[in-house]
């Protein structure tokens, strides 16, 4: 539905480009986060696709149309694109009353007023606001005016809506809430959309697919539960959540030599020279005593200290090898600060880490 | 589907740039080539330092530098302490009647400045004026102990002339002062005098050296109060001086030659003021001290002294605007030139109000000034919105063209009317294939000029605060350019960009400086119509035309505060 080529963009007076070689496909009907730390180009490269941006190279095709191709000099300007877009300052227009700005999109294109009518009412009712029709739009909380904002997006029915940060000007617990109705109305109105955020839980909870983006590159593409549990950069498995990192020194088989003692790894590009090897703490298992059985990966270590927080305990524990490492254990774990336990890295949860991988 | 190198319009930023040399680059540059010319004609052969040598080689250039530093460091130091303790008075002591002493403060703006010299002319002249009249009686006196006609005359009235402008800056500042950071100090456990000197002060610096540097460069250009109170004894300021060379027939037109050389000297210093204050109020714009949350300035108990404070209100207001109107309005009803008594109220008259108001020139002047005000409102707003636009959005543009227009913009708040009006002398006399000299038109293009600096940062201002998603929305909701500025910019713009045309239509109807020079018999505006009155020997139909001009301003002014109330439109959620 929406594909990238080699995009690369530089803006003008800058010496480094935002945006290095992007390439991506987004499906029919599919939610893709683009997601990284401020700065990283994501936005800029939502924005190109929006045509608001004029990238310097690579090709861009929305539908079965090519809006921009660096090569040939094709450039559609942003109001002939069959897109949509949601941003973050949710731009409402201040002078126009709610249905107003929803009906602005199709007035614009000249449809028919009963058939502009029914179409408000209806983007409307799915965000729940056909009761604020005729308020001003400067009238509403910042939730509303976000929902307003969606409407005006939805009711366009173009090929694909695109979202710049839309949720990060809500509170924390709006936002919360925003984001599962937000899932809803897209699956059910089946859009494809590319969505910009830097928050990973929101990107995990919303996306079918993540492009983790670092840096004006995507450094990997997957969905969330790969990107989550086996990702295959340092920078994915730091930035989507906490890790533990050891780094290695050799790579024998499924066997990695690394700065706490030999582990045993248990992954799909086993053999590979990585360069970190990394654990979830909640992945990270603690006992009072060593296992009788011969386990792998099982370290003595001594417990610096441990944290109540309601939903598990924070345990931070020092290994013999003088590294500490922090784990998150069930909540009724009854540990003393002081005394001698044993961590195990199951090796099915233990995620080979390499410099750099081609995204796809 | 387009070729990418068309996505937006670059003619019309080439134009626009094209338009601005025009406007103010070539002006400037006419004048400098003609102080370097033997005859001050820019198109005439030869060069040659003689209008300089025979400027810098008399003493009474200096003498001419010394007043008009003088006067402008003068009023200057005057409305800031003046304008400063009205402002505090107001927004951070418990002054009774705010709401009434603000009206009272700000009311001034209604009378053009050379009204109120001729109202004080009428009040402290040697001979006739009515307060010297009184204190001679009053006292025994055998000489008038106040002459209006002087350097201390100048700087008095101009100084109350100046004083809402100092108000308005500093009672902002005041008023945006979020008492928390006082409070910090205080917490801190700083005293009072502490407080002020290491919180207060500094935060209110920027604004204070801001305002200060405006007032030079106003003290700098103005003309109508050197000119209705210097001018007649022969005491010149750098502006008034340029109106009389080159509206004093008996130096023939050679004089040229020396006002270019005299005005291109000062230009150069009112160009680095203007330069420094620019990069003053961007300064302060990081001081942001607004934070959008609502709170209410600490306020000082007054005690004893408020009746003081109550008086030191009234007396502005019976300076400003109270005595120099009423005894306008007076002399506008007596048959001739006499003072306020008991015996002359039974003979006070409309004769002068129905001569003036039958005499055809007067129709004239009048129709003159509002069609050349509504014009050049109209086109310098419309300038001022291509102008913010383009610094502000346009991407076709480099960065050095943006900042180009935005430095070209901004220069003619330096240039005195009395320069442009100069330099629009030599340009059209020189082009002499566009036919405006000594038409209205002349008068539109220099009006447009002069205030662009205001309208194009006003613009500015306000496309600031319009987040540019909101048009960005728009575009991607499949609204062309146009569309997007018709139905999305525009009604966004359009409370502030009516409030910049009113502001426009007032200050071209109180314009005496430029129309003085670039009169021509089909241009006299209704400010130069009161002007030749008032020179002629005529005062009572100068007032009479005054008190009108006054019930115009007021109702313009009443219009413009309405338009700028709607303002605090929270843009963009």
């Amino acid at each position: 539905m929406v594909e990238l080529k080699d995009l690369w963009l530089t803006y003008p007076g800058a010496t480094q480009p935002s945006v290095r070689g992007v390439s991506l496909r987004v499906e029919p009907g599919e939610f893709v986060t683009l997601l990284g730390p401020s700065g990283c180009g994501k936005t800029s490269t939502l924005r190109s696709v929006a045509g608001l941006e004029s990238p310097s190279s690579g090709s861009i095709s929305i539908g079965d149309n090519e809006v921009f191709n660096g090569s040939s000099g094709v450039e559609v300007r942003t109001h002939m694109r069959d897109i949509s877009m949601v941003f973050q300052s949710y731009a409402v227009w201040p002078h126009m009353t709610v249905s107003g700005n929803v009906a602005f999109p199709l007035e614009v294109a000249q449809l028919p007023t009963a058939e502009v009518r029914q179409r408000v009412a209806e983007a409307l009712q799915m965000v729940g606001l056909d009761s604020f029709a005729d308020r001003s739009a400067t009238q509403l909380s910042g939730g509303q005016q976000q929902r307003v904002a969606i409407a005006r997006a939805l009711v366009r029915r173009s090929a694909v809506m695109l979202l710049d940060e839309p949720l990060s000007n809500l509170d924390a617990k709006l936002r919360e809430q925003m984001r599962l109705e937000l899932r809803q109305l897209l699956k059910t109105v089946g859009l494809t959309a590319v969505y910009v955020t830097h928050d990973q839980e929101e990107a995990l909870m919303l996306s079918d697919r993540i492009a983790l983006m670092n840096a004006g590159k995507f450094v990997e593409i997957g969905t969330p539960v790969d990107l989550y549990l086996r990702p295959r950069t340092l920078f994915g498995a730091t930035f989507l959540g906490a890790a533990e990192i050891f780094k290695v020194v050799r790579t024998s088989g499924t066997a990695v030599e690394t700065d706490i003692g030999v582990l045993q790894v248990q992954v799909d590009d086993a053999g590979t020279d990585f360069e970190h090897v990394g654990i979830r703490p909640e992945a990270i298992r603690v006992t009072q005593h060593a296992s009788p059985h011969q386990i792998p990966n099982q370290l003595p270590g001594t417990l610096v200290s441990a944290v109540f927080s309601g939903r598990q305990q924070q345990l931070i524990v020092q290994l013999r090898s003088g590294r500490s490492i922090h784990v998150l254990a069930d909540a009724t774990t009854n540990f003393a600060a002081g005394q001698t336990v044993y961590v195990e890295l199951p090796a099915e949860r233990l995620m080979g880490l390499q410099k750099e991988v081609s995204p796809d | 589907m387009r070729q990418g190198a068309l996505r937006s319009a670059p003619w019309l930023s080439f134009g626009l740039l094209a338009l601005l040399l025009y406007l103010v680059a070539v002006p400037l540059a006419l004048l400098l080539v003609s102080s370097f010319k033997p005859t001050g004609l820019p198109l005439d052969a030869g060069w040659s330092l003689q209008n300089f040598d025979l400027v810098y080689g008399d003493a009474g250039f200096y003498t001419l530098l010394r007043n008009t530093l003088t006067f402008a460091l003068g009023c200057t130091v005057c409305a800031l302490a003046v304008g400063g303790v009205l402002a505090w008075l107001v927004e951070r002591t418990d002054l009774p009647f705010r709401a009434t002493a603000r009206v009272m403060i700000a009311l001034p703006m209604v009378l053009p400045p050379f009204l109120l010299a001729m109202g004080w002319v009428l009040l402290a002249s040697p001979r006739t004026g009515w307060f010297n009249q009184l204190f001679k009686d009053a006292l025994g006196l055998t000489q008038a102990p106040f002459n209006i006609y002087s350097m201390g005359g100048m700087i008095f009235v101009e100084t109350l002339a100046l004083v809402p402008s100092v108000y308005l800056i500093l009672s902002n500042a005041f008023r945006n002062m979020d008492p928390a950071l006082e409070e910090a100090a205080m917490t801190c456990g700083a005293r009072w005098p502490q407080m002020v000197r290491r919180i207060f002060v500094p935060l209110l610096a920027p604004a204070l050296v801001a305002a200060a540097t405006y007032l030079l460069i106003v003290g700098f250009l103005v003309f109508d109060v050197p000119g209705t109170l210097g001018m007649p004894v022969g005491l010149f300021v750098v502006s008034s001086r340029i109106v009389y060379l080159a509206t004093d027939q008996s130096g023939g037109t050679s004089a040229y030659g020396q006002i270019a050389a005299i005005a291109v000297t000062f230009l150069v210093l009112l160009l680095a003021l203007a330069w420094s204050y620019r990069r003053m109020t961007r300064q302060t714009n990081r001081f942001v001290t607004v934070t959008g949350k609502g709170f209410r300035p600490r306020q000082l108990k007054l005690g004893g002294f408020k009746p003081f404070a109550v008086a030191a209100v009234m007396l502005y207001f019976v300076l400003a605007v109270l005595a120099p109107l009423g005894l306008l309005l007076w002399t506008s009803l007596t048959p001739y030139l006499a003072a306020i008594s008991w015996e002359m109220a039974g003979k006070l008259t409309l004769a002068q109000h129905s001569s003036v108001l039958s005499n055809p020139r007067v129709g004239a002047a009048a129709w003159t000034s509002i069609w050349v005000s509504m014009l050049s409102a109209t086109l310098v707003t419309a300038l001022a919105l291509l102008v913010a636009w383009t610094v502000l959005r346009a991407r076709s543009l480099g960065q050095e063209a943006r900042n180009l227009i935005d430095t070209l913009s901004f220069m003619p708040l330096a240039i005195p009317g009395t320069m442009i009006g100069m330099a629009l002398i030599y340009v059209y006399l020189t082009l002499s294939f566009i036919p405006v000299y000594g038409t209205a038109w002349i008068l539109v293009i220099a009006y447009v000029t002069v205030y662009l600096s205001f309208t194009s940062r006003t613009a500015s201002a306000s496309l600031i605060q319009l987040h540019p998603e909101l048009d960005e929305a728009a575009r991607t909701c499949g609204a062309s350019p146009a569309t997007t500025v018709r139905r999305i910019v525009l009604p966004l713009l359009l409370p502030a960009l009516a409030g910049a045309w009113v502001w426009v239509v007032a200050h071209v109807m109180r314009e005496l400086s430029t129309a003085l020079l670039l009169q021509g018999d089909e241009n006299v505006t209704l400010a130069v119509q009161l002007w030749s009155y008032w020179a002629g020997g005529e005062p009572s139909k100068a007032a009479a035309v005054g008190v009108w001009l006054v019930i115009v301003m007021t109702v313009i002014t009443i219009v413009w505060q309405r338009l700028s109330a709607r303002k605090d439109v929270v843009f963009g959620g």
